[in-house]
């Protein structure tokens, strides 16, 4: 089960009268960042849902949502989507 | 040949069973009587859910999409951590869209099974313009 999210985004844009433009997005710089937030909010979920489970509340899979959530973004991986119009507008995005 | 199989084969040499009760005892061991059928033998045996769903429209304009169906798979586990107040207004809007199914039912033996049969799943679509879409997973 993959769990880490996407590294690089590929997107590529290109109009008929212009030569577009292609950004590569390394995501994989955006760790760090992410890693923080994401322990900060687990963190706060496996505080409210041990309150929850004492207090027992109705909810309290909160974790498990952040992390399916988690989960989601890592599955994204691989996705590739390519549109090319009849006027030669091109569309390509790659997710790594 | 395996014992069953050799088994099998003696009790109809001796007459103690007939050709369609051995075919039927072979097949249910797994191995057919009469080899591979021939229908078979231009698919290869693919095993396991498949990985992607794919979509490609060709004519005028070119459409070429892959998702990978671990995103469907998560999605749909994730149906079941939604808080329940949320899950039944989800369910409220999707029955007033006319979709009559409930997101609560779903069970993750369900979503396997969903996505492991999406493999026999293909669609394919030939408008009168020319324009050609196919959906599938493998």
């Amino acid at each position: 089960m993959a769990m880490l999210p996407p590294t690089v985004v590929n997107v590529r844009i290109r109009e008929p009268d212009s030569r577009g433009f292609r950004i590569w997005l390394p995501l994989f710089l955006l760790w760090p960042l992410l890693l923080l937030i994401i322990g900060s909010a687990l963190t706060v979920s496996i505080v409210v849902d041990f309150v929850g489970i004492i207090v027992g509340a109705r909810y309290h899979d909160y974790t498990r949502l952040l992390l399916g959530c988690m989960q989601i973004l890592a599955e994204t991986r691989g996705t590739h989507a390519h549109v090319h119009g009849h006027d030669d507008n091109l569309v390509d995005i790659d997710i790594y | 040949m395996s014992e069953d199989r050799k088994r099998i084969l003696d009790m109809l040499a001796e007459g103690k069973i007939t050709a369609a009760e051995a075919d039927t005892l072979l097949g249910a061991l797994g191995a057919p009587a009469d080899g591979p059928s021939p229908s078979s033998g231009t698919k290869t045996a693919v095993t396991g859910p498949p990985k992607f769903l794919y979509v490609k429209v060709t004519g005028e304009d070119t459409v070429d999409v892959k998702v990978p169906l671990g995103l469907l798979r998560a999605g749909l586990k994730l149906t079941s951590l939604i808080p329940p107040q949320a899950m039944d207004q989800i369910n409220e809007s999707m029955s007033e869209s006319g979709m009559t199914l409930d997101l609560n039912n779903l069970k993750a033996e369900d979503i396997e099974g969903i996505i492991e049969n999406l493999r026999e799943m293909e669609v394919n679509v030939n408008s009168k313009n020319g324009d050609k879409v196919r959906v599938w997973c493998d």
